[in-house]
C-alpha cells in the first residue's frame, strides 16, 4: 500500500533581486529608491511523492531546486500554491513538521567542528526529544551501516570529507524521520567514499521505507540510487519520469556533431534538429533519433550538401541526456 | 521549563566543549574583552583623579553607573548573541539550521548562542565594578532596593535584546546590518556609559526615546543615588524600565514575527 | 620607492569605490568626538582653564588624535588570515618586500581615512566645539610630519603583535589588548595633561607618547625649535627599535612557516 506522502501543486516562488546602482549619486538613489528586478525561481510547479519512494531532483545551478527543496523543508514561504508533505503544511506548521524531516545539506555540515560527532549527537537528541532507548538504538545501527565507530569520538577538524558527510547523515537520521533530503550529499568526496554513501542511502530506501529527496548535480549519484528523476530548469518542471524512460526513450537517440569546412548555408536535414555548439560557428550539433531517420541517410544528406571537416557520433550518455533536456535539444513529454 | 533547562545545558556544554579546545586562546580572549570594557574606565578614573566629579557624580557613583550597563551586557550576551550576530547566522546558513529543527525560533537562538567567554569578560567586570561601588555610593540595601535592582538589570537585559531582536528582523529584508548597529546601538552605548546629563539635549532624547539606554543605567542608577541632575527628568522616569523593557520587546518580537516570511535564505 | 608609492595611491583609489560607508564612516567618529567633547566640557564645568589647559587645547587634542587613530582603522587580523588561508607563500614570492609594500597599502588607506572622514568630522565639530588653530603656518607642515612618524610608531607596534600569529591560535585577544593599552597610554582616551605625574614620567621613557601627543604638541605650538627636533628624533629613534624588533619577530616567523611546510 502506497501513499502520497508529498503533494505539491502550482507551486510559486518570485524573489526580487536587489539592482545594485553605481556612484555616489547612484549610493544614495539606492537607498531612497532601490531599484529590484524580480526572478520567478519556482514556476508553478507540480508533483507528488509517495511514501518510501527515492526522487532525485537535478537541474542546472539557479534552476530552482534548492528554492522547492527549501519550500518543500519548512525554510521558505511559497508565494502561491499548495505544498502539503506528510500531513502537514511546512510554512505554516514548521515546528510540528519538521520532527518528521531530515535534511543533509553536503555544504553545512550540522556537527560542530571543534566537537566529536558523538558530542553533537547529544545536542540533537535534546532538539528533538528523543527518547533514550530509541536514540541508543539509532546509535548503534548508524555507527555499524556507516561505519563510523573509528572516528565517532574524534573532534570533527580531523575527519576526512567522506567522514564527516556519514556523520552527517547519522546526525540527519536520529530522530526516525519519516522523509530525508540530501542536497548534494557526495560533493568533494573521493570515489570509494561516494560509493558508500549511496549504496548506505539505497539501502535504508529499502529497508526502512523512507522517503528520500535527493537534489545533486552528480548524475552517477541518480544511476546508483533513484527510480524516479523529476528536472527543474528555470523554475519549471522539465521531466518528471522514471529514469529508466529518460535512458531508454534516449536509446534510440543520437547526435551528430559536425564541424564544417565552411560556413554551413541553409542546412536543413530532415527528421533532425540542429543546434549551435562551443561558440564555434563552424560546429553543429544535429540530434535526431534512429526510429525516424537512419544514421546513414542523414549522413548522405549530409555530405551531399556540404563540405564536412571533422565528425562524430556521440553515445547517450546519461549526463548528456540531462543536458541535452536542458538545453532544449531534447523534448520529454 | 525542565525541557527548555535541559536544552540549555546541553547548549552549554558542547558550546564550552567546543570553545575550550583553544584554552590558551579563549584565555586571552577573556581577558581582552575584560580590558577593552575597563579601558573607558580606567581613563574616567584617571580623569577624576585630577577633577574629582563631573556633574557632581564622583567616582564611585559612576562606578556604579558603569556596572549596570556590564551587568546587563554580561547577561545580554548569554541569551542574545545569537541575535547580536544575526545577520552571520543568515549569511553561513545557520538560520536554515535552527528553521530544520522542531522547537521555537526564538528558542534555539536564545538558548545556543551564547558566548560564555565574553559573558564572562563583560560580566565579572560589571560585578567587579558593582562590588567595589555598592557600599561606597552610600545605598542603604534593603528588600525593596534589592527587588528593584534586580528588576532593573533584567530590563536592561530585555531593552537591548529588543533591540537586536528588531535589528535581526530587518535582517530578513537586507541582511547587511552591521552599520546601523554601529551607529545605533554600540555608538549610542558610548554615549549612554556616562551620566546622561553631560549631553546636550538631542542626544539626552535619542538616549530616552530612541535608543533608549537611559532606562538601561542612569534612571535605575538614579533610583538609588538621586544625584542633583535628576531635578532635569520627571521623577517617574526612575520606575519605567520594566515598562519601557517588556513594551519595546514585545513590539520587536512582533515585527520578527511579521517579519519571518520575508527569509530569503542563502545562495539565491 | 615610486612603486611602494604607487601601492598607497592603488589602495586610496579603491577606497573611493566605498563612498557611502564614508558618510557613515564619518558620523561615527564624529560621535565619538562628542563623548568626549561633553564629558570634557562637564568635567571643565564651565571654568576657563584647569592646570594652565584650556578646554580649547583638550577639545583639540582629542580631535587630533581621533583623525590619527581613525586614519589607523584598517583589519589587524589581516596577516593572521594570510598566514590561515596559506597565501602568505605567495606574498612572499613577489619581488617586493612585504613589510614595506603593507605599511604603503595602509598609509594609502590611512590618508583616504584622513582625507574623507575625519577632514570632515574636523570641520563639523568646528562649528559647535572649541577648536584652536595650528600655532603658526609653519606648524602644520611639522605637525604633518609627527603625524606620520606617530603612525608608523602605531603601525610597527601593530605589525609586531600581529607576527605572532605564526604561533598562535588568535592574534584577536592580543591585538584588542593591544588597542586598550595604546588608547590610554598614548592619551586616545585621556589627554596626557591630565595623566597623573608618575604615569606621565613612565610613559616619556615608552614609545606611546611620540604617537599622538607629539603631533598635539607640535600643532599647539608647545614645543619650540629645538624641542620639535628632539621630538623628531626620539620618534625615529623608536621606529628604528619597533622596526628590527618586528623584522625579527617576522623573520623567525617566517623560518616557523619554511620548517613547517605551510
Amino acid at each position: 500500500m502506497t501513499e502520497k506522502i508529498i503533494e505539491v501543486n502550482s507551486l510559486c516562488k518570485t524573489f526580487k533581486i536587489h539592482k545594485r546602482a553605481t556612484g555616489f549619486k547612484g549610493a544614495v538613489k539606492d537607498i531612497f529608491h532601490p531599484a529590484y528586478e524580480r526572478k520567478k525561481a519556482v514556476d508553478n510547479v507540480t508533483f507528488s511523492i509517495n511514501e518510501g519512494e527515492m526522487v532525485g531532483f537535478i537541474g542546472p545551478n539557479g534552476a530552482g531546486k534548492s528554492t522547492t527543496v527549501k519550500m518543500l523543508s519548512g525554510i521558505l514561504y511559497p508565494d502561491s500554491g499548495d505544498i502539503k508533505v506528510a500531513g502537514y503544511i511546512p510554512y505554516k506548521q514548521r515546528k510540528e513538521y519538521v520532527a518528521n524531516i531530515g535534511v543533509v545539506f553536503g555544504q553545512k555540515s550540522q556537527i560542530s567542528w571543534d566537537l566529536s560527532p558523538l558530542d553533537s549527537y547529544e545536542v540533537i537528541r535534546h532538539i528533538y526529544r528523543i527518547p533514550p532507548k530509541k536514540y541508543k538504538e539509532n546509535l548503534e545501527r548508524y555507527t555499524e551501516l556507516l561505519d563510523m565507530g573509528s572516528f565517532i569520538n574524534q573532534p570533527v577538524r580531523q575527519l576526512s570529507l567522506g567522514q564527516r558527510m556519514r556523520a552527517d547523515i547519522a546526525a540527519a537520521l536520529l530522530h526516525s524521520p519519516r522523509i530525508v533530503f540530501f542536497d548534494e550529499p557526495t560533493i568533494g568526496i573521493d570515489v570509494v567514499g561516494k560509493d558508500k554513501i549511496r549504496k548506505f542511502i539505497k539501502t535504508l530506501n529499502q529497508t526502512d521505507n523512507i522517503t528520500m529527496i535527493f537534489t545533486t548535480h552528480d548524475m552517477q549519484d541518480i544511476e546508483k540510487t533513484c527510480e524516479r528523476l523529476i528536472i527543474i530548469d528555470d523554475g519549471k518542471k522539465l521531466y518528471d519520469g522514471s529514469l529508466e524512460n529518460v535512458k531508454k526513450g534516449y536509446r534510440s537517440s543520437r547526435i551528430i556533431e559536425a564541424e564544417f569546412e565552411s560556413l554551413p548555408v541553409s542546412l536543413t536535414l530532415p527528421h533532425a534538429v540542429i543546434s549551435n555548439a562551443d561558440n564555434n560557428e563552424l560546429k553543429k550539433l544535429i540530434s535526431f533519433n534512429t526510429d525516424e531517420v537512419s544514421v546513414n541517410e542523414l549522413m548522405t544528406a549530409l555530405m551531399n550538401t556540404h563540405n564536412i571537416k571533422d565528425l562524430s557520433i556521440r553515445e547517450p550518455e546519461i549526463d548528456a541526456i540531462i543536458r541535452d533536456i536542458y538545453e532544449g535539444r531534447i523534448v520529454m513529454n | 521549563m525542565k525541557d527548555i533547562l535541559s536544552l540549555f545545558f546541553a547548549y552549554a556544554k558542547s558550546g564550552l566543549k567546543s570553545r575550550f579546545q583553544y584554552r590558551l586562546d579563549a584565555i586571552v580572549a577573556t581577558l581582552a574583552v575584560f580590558l577593552r570594557e575597563a579601558g573607558g574606565i580606567i581613563a574616567m578614573y584617571l580623569a577624576l583623579l585630577k577633577f574629582d566629579t563631573i556633574n557632581d557624580w564622583n567616582i564611585d557613583e559612576l562606578l556604579f553607573l558603569f556596572s549596570l550597563i556590564f551587568i546587563t551586557y554580561g547577561i545580554f550576551i548569554v541569551f542574545f548573541m545569537a541575535l547580536r550576530d544575526f545577520p552571520d547566522w543568515i549569511r553561513h546558513g545557520d538560520f536554515d539550521r535552527v528553521m530544520l529543527r522542531p522547537r521555537g525560533l526564538l528558542t534555539q537562538l536564545v538558548l545556543c548562542g551564547a558566548d560564555w567567554l565574553a559573558a564572562l569578560g563583560h560580566g565579572t567586570l560589571g560585578i567587579v565594578l558593582f562590588v567595589i561601588s555598592a557600599n561606597r555610593v552610600g545605598i542603604q540595601w534593603n528588600f525593596a532596593m534589592a527587588v528593584y535592582y534586580v528588576v532593573a538589570v533584567i530590563s536592561g537585559v530585555l531593552i537591548q535584546g529588543a533591540v537586536f531582536l528588531f535589528f535581526s528582523a530587518i535582517s530578513f529584508y537586507v541582511v547587511e546590518t552591521g552599520r546601523l548597529k554601529g551607529i545605533f546601538y554600540w555608538n549610542m552605548r558610548k554615549f549612554a556609559i556616562y551620566p546622561l546629563s553631560i549631553y546636550n539635549k538631542i542626544i539626552q532624547s535619542i538616549l530616552i526615546f530612541v535608543m533608549p539606554f537611559a532606562f538601561v543605567n542612569y534612571f535605575p542608577a538614579q533610583f538609588f543615588l538621586r544625584k542633583p541632575d535628576m531635578a532635569a527628568y520627571p521623577e517617574w522616569m526612575m520606575y519605567i524600565s520594566p515598562v519601557v523593557g517588556v513594551t519595546l520587546y514585545l513590539l520587536a518580537y512582533s515585527f520578527w514575527l511579521f517579519s519571518l516570511r520575508f527569509y530569503k535564505s542563502t545562495g539565491n | 620607492m615610486t612603486r611602494y608609492l604607487s601601492f598607497a595611491a592603488i589602495k586610496f583609489r579603491s577606497k573611493m569605490a566605498y563612498r557611502f560607508d564614508y558618510v557613515l564612516g564619518t558620523l561615527h567618529t564624529l560621535l565619538l568626538f562628542v563623548v568626549y567633547w561633553s564629558i570634557y566640557k562637564a568635567l571643565y564645568g564651565g571654568a576657563s582653564e584647569v592646570d594652565g589647559v584650556t578646554f580649547s587645547m583638550v577639545t583639540t587634542s582629542f580631535i587630533i588624535s581621533l583623525g590619527l587613530s581613525s586614519a589607523f582603522e584598517k583589519n589587524e587580523m589581516f596577516l593572521q588570515d594570510k598566514i590561515k588561508q596559506g597565501t602568505i607563500a605567495n606574498e612572499l614570492l613577489k619581488p617586493v618586500n612585504f613589510k614595506l609594500r603593507i605599511l604603503f597599502e595602509d598609509m594609502g588607506e590611512g590618508s583616504f581615512n584622513v582625507v574623507f572622514n575625519f577632514l570632515p568630522t574636523a570641520v563639523i565639530a568646528s562649528f559647535f566645539a572649541e577648536l584652536q588653530a595650528p600655532c603658526s603656518v609653519l606648524h602644520i607642515p611639522l605637525c604633518l610630519v609627527s603625524v606620520i612618524l606617530g603612525y608608523i610608531v602605531l603601525w610597527e607596534i601593530s605589525f609586531i603583535v600581529q607576527s605572532w600569529s605564526f604561533t598562535l591560535f588568535s592574534v584577536w585577544g592580543l591585538i584588542t589588548i593591544k588597542n586598550v593599552i595604546i588608547n590610554i597610554l598614548a592619551g586616545a582616551y585621556i589627554p596626557m595633561w591630565f595623566m597623573p605625574d608618575w604615569l606621565r614620567n613612565a610613559i616619556r621613557w615608552t614609545p606611546f607618547d611620540s604617537i599622538y601627543f607629539t603631533p598635539v604638541q607640535i600643532y599647539l605650538g608647545e614645543l619650540d625649535g629645538s624641542e620639535i627636533a628632539f621630538h623628531f628624533a626620539r620618534q625615529i629613534f623608536w621606529i628604528a627599535v619597533l622596526w628590527a624588533v618586528g623584522e625579527y619577530f617576522w623573520r623567525s616567523g617566517i623560518k616557523k612557516l619554511v620548517v613547517q611546510g605551510g
